[in-house]
């Protein structure tokens, strides 16, 4: 009888080692580490009927969205916990840097009323918007496949903050300059009853109860965010330099910085999920049914934008070349 | 005046509520998801988390505490703690990785759920943090132990352990995905952050913390008190919660929740720290027994926790308070006796000196503990080590899924809390445990422990053989004695003395 094999120490983890090369720090501490696929019947040890179960029973599992390894996604930044910190310390030193400096120069009281008024109406509502973006990510990381996936998602939720705490500084400095435009007092009421917010408002009420983690990613990265970048960053920069208002701008500028990572790794888990026959035509087929709302969106929004030429046509043509580059 | 103060804009970043209109707010927040319990949105909307940060403060407080711990790591990397440490200690760092780290990934997902589905807006921001935080846990708890995966096979359950189904895995899952990641945004507030981290996780981070800088181990120490740091932030998102649900006539439902995690911590802890406390630390570096830490770090806090909120110390309060002296005793015992089921080393931690040490901290601990530990030093001494392995399994509780055990000697009052559900017959190892079951049990019925399945023929071969392929456990990781039975020497001199 032969003696059953003594397991050796390996140089990486055991689930890395087939790989056969050296796994970087990111490979290390991201990859495998959701543990709710290790049984199909019950994603947690509990009742396999018990509802939460079922909810990623259905909504993970069972999405059409289908790939048999699902953790060889890996993030083409490669962005780790600690990385991200650094990054966006640096990047948060930039625009703290901006504020200061702008602060100083009053540029605020530079502004002209119209512009303010625009200000007020189609830029500091934005943060009940990118908070919505911040409550996507977070249900889609929770609900993704694998977790290098998933912190994709999470890191993009952190943006989102970050874009509502950009949003949050700015309403209130504008306010003690501008006093008789509402801010820090109209947002919500812009927000949920003017034109140019009710088109990106559908869009991002009904994706945040799209349940299906792939749909969810389809809707959110490939279609709703990059109309909000495309119109809510990119145009209304445009607007705001057209206005006098380099501030604004050059903020917007900053954020895009995040939005095109953001694309990287869509772009990659697209390139990925395209591995396996049928996703494209999954994917076609959603991006069919989200793009309208975006549309309708993206229109209602840059319609009203000041001095921004062709504005609505530019910023669908934006999304539409995105969604082009993926190879669908 | 050139920059805002934090406080100028805080309150706007945090006003985020709106009244949907595309879909039902019943849609966007459902109630298995939400768990508002009827509590109307406005009244959420008063939540104020006591620990505030920003976006910005964030990422550069962060940033900053991550270049302490890796900095600690780097500058120790030649101090060969993996060569020079106690094998005890190395046991105490794999089973605290093993249980840990992709818990804490699965935390982050607890985490967004609160983000996402939470109906206050301020914790939903504190919930963003928090998930963050989470992320680091499991990434520094993973980076940092890989570093000994080559020199010992053993260190690969710091990732492999969660996909496993090694019996102590299965009772970290049960506790972990039924307090966290199958619940409710109210109700993760409540069992993970306010049960759960606002005592537990002191326990295990900053006991364990001053039990490594003894040790020596202080890249470990550094480690695991720069996590407290994050955990004393974003385990203070339930308190507000529970004063919401205090002042809307919840009460009754916030105390169920404490009671039902308090309880399911409590003895997932007395299996995973209690030994590595009392046994595993080398003696000369414990800094106090596990009992002490649990009146200190749970005890008091907890208490003092509950007294400011108006709620009730757990029905079964004073049974803890006595357990604390008993229950991890059984577990180590259990642990080292199944020692070929765990992916680390028990160290067996009886030698004269230690023994003396568990007395004067457990008084009555040789009449009890010590008469079984008696028994297999009586083997060891003989050369009998096969009589100090099991041949069967231990009955295992079908709320913790671990043994159940009782305290041995002349007051041995073994008993098993059973019920009846549906048919079915479960195995409870206190009132406390069946208690649990019977509050929902529908999240539990269709679980079946290690035992079940063996009974129910899904091991195979029925022997420690297949139990051992089934949790995973290959030669070269398997447990064996931390000290590979070298302690026992001390006993054989003992004998010798005493018959010569």
């Amino acid at each position: 009888m032969s003696e059953p094999q003594v397991l050796k120490p390996l140089k990486t983890w055991s689930h890395l080692a087939a790989r056969r090369r050296k796994p970087s720090e990111y490979e290390i501490v991201s990859s495998n580490l959701h543990y709710n696929d290790r049984d199909p019947n019950a994603p947690y040890e509990l009742d396999p009927d018990l509802a939460m179960n079922r909810w990623y029973k259905q909504y993970n599992q069972a999405s059409p969205l289908v790939h048999d390894d699902w953790n060889a996604f890996r993030d083409p930044d490669e962005l780790i916990y600690r990385t991200y910190n650094m990054m966006q310390d640096g990047q948060e030193n930039y625009v703290f840097g901006l504020f200061d400096q702008f602060n100083q120069r009053e540029h605020d009281k530079s502004l002209t009323p119209a512009w303010a008024g625009t200000l007020a109406r189609m830029y500091t509502p934005a943060r009940y918007l990118f908070h919505t973006l911040q409550m996507a990510s977070a249900y889609i990381g929770q609900m993704a496949p694998a977790s290098t996936i998933t912190n994709c998602n999470w890191f993009q939720m952190a943006d989102s903050f970050r874009c509502v705490s950009h949003t949050a500084y700015r309403t209130k400095e504008l306010s003690l300059t501008i006093e008789d435009k509402g801010f820090n007092r109209d947002e919500r009421a812009y927000w949920e009853n003017d034109a140019v917010w009710q088109g990106f408002r559908e869009l991002m009420e009904k994706l945040l109860v799209t349940w299906d983690w792939g749909e969810g990613f389809v809707a959110l990265n490939l279609v709703a965010k990059p109309a909000i970048e495309e119109a809510v960053l990119r145009k209304l920069g445009e607007a705001a330099r057209h206005n006098g208002d380099t501030l604004l701008g050059l903020l917007t500028d900053a954020q895009l910085i995040d939005t095109a990572r953001h694309r990287r790794w869509s772009t990659a888990l697209v390139k990925l999920a395209l591995e396996k026959p049928g996703n494209a035509d999954v994917i076609k087929g959603w991006i069919a049914k989200w793009e309208p709302l975006a549309d309708q969106a993206i229109a209602a929004y840059c319609a009203m934008l000041p001095d921004v030429s062709n504005a609505v046509a530019s910023a669908q043509q934006a999304t539409r070349d995105f969604r082009n580059s993926l190879d669908l | 005046m050139a920059l805002l103060n934090r406080m100028d804009w805080y309150d706007i970043a945090r006003t985020t509520n709106w009244t949907p209109k595309y879909v039902k707010e019943s849609e966007l927040y459902p109630d298995e998801m939400c768990g508002s319990m009827g509590i109307p949105m406005e009244k959420w909307e008063v939540y104020d988390e006591p620990y505030k940060q920003t976006y910005p403060e964030y990422v550069k407080v962060q940033r900053e505490k991550d270049a302490g711990a890796y900095s600690v790591k780097a500058a120790l990397e030649r101090s060969r703690i993996f060569e020079n440490a106690d094998p005890g200690w190395l046991s105490v760092m794999k089973a605290h990785y093993g249980a840990i780290a992709r818990g804490e990934y699965g935390a982050a997902s607890a985490e967004a759920r609160m983000m996402r589905f939470s109906k206050a807006p301020g914790m939903r921001n504190m919930a963003t943090l928090g998930c963050m935080d989470e992320i680091r846990h499991s990434q520094m708890q993973l980076y940092f132990p890989h570093e000994y995966v080559s020199k010992d096979r053993q260190f690969d359950w710091a990732h492999k352990a969660y996909d496993t189904n090694e019996w102590a895995m299965i009772a970290s899952r049960h506790f972990f995905d039924d307090m966290m990641l199958t619940r409710d945004a109210i109700s993760v507030s409540i069992m993970l952050t306010f049960a759960f981290e606002t005592g537990f996780t002191n326990m295990q981070f900053l006991g364990l913390a001053a039990d490594a800088a003894e040790a020596g181990d202080f890249t470990f120490s550094s480690l695991i008190s720069s996590i407290q740091t994050d955990e004393s932030r974003h385990a203070q998102i339930g308190g507000p919660v529970l004063q919401i649900l205090i002042d809307n006539g919840k009460k009754a439902e916030a105390q169920r929740q404490i009671d039902i995690s308090f309880w399911r911590a409590w003895k997932l802890f007395s299996v995973l720290t209690g030994p590595i406390m009392d046994y595993y630390t080398p003696l000369e570096h414990r800094k106090q027994s596990f009992k002490e830490f649990m009146e200190e770090w749970i005890v008091a806090q907890f208490e003092r926790s509950i007294n400011d909120l108006g709620l009730d110390k757990p029905w079964y309060w004073d049974q803890f308070l006595h357990d604390l002296n008993i229950q991890h005793h059984g577990m180590h015992l259990g642990v080292w006796f199944w020692r070929p089921t765990v992916w680390w080393n028990p160290a067996a931690g009886v030698t004269p000196a230690e023994r003396d040490w568990l007395e004067q901290k457990y008084p009555g601990w040789n009449d009890t503990w010590g008469q079984c530990w008696d028994v297999i030093i009586d083997n060891l001494v003989e050369g009998n080590l096969a009589k100090t392995y099991p041949e069967t399994l231990p009955v295992v509780c079908n709320m913790c899924n671990l043994p159940i055990n009782f305290t041995p000697g002349k007051g041995w009052a073994v008993k098993d809390y059973p019920l009846e559900y549906k048919g079915r017959l479960y195995h409870f190892g206190s009132e406390p445990d069946r208690w649990c079951f019977e509050q929902e049990p529908e999240r539990y019925a269709g679980h079946l422990s290690l035992v079940d399945r063996f009974l129910a023929g899904q091991i195979q071969p029925p022997n420690l053989a297949g139990a051992l392929a089934y949790m995973g456990l290959a030669p070269g990781e398997i447990g064996d004695d931390a000290h590979g039975y070298s302690w026992i020497e001390i006993y054989k001199q003992m004998r010798m003395k005493k018959a010569s």
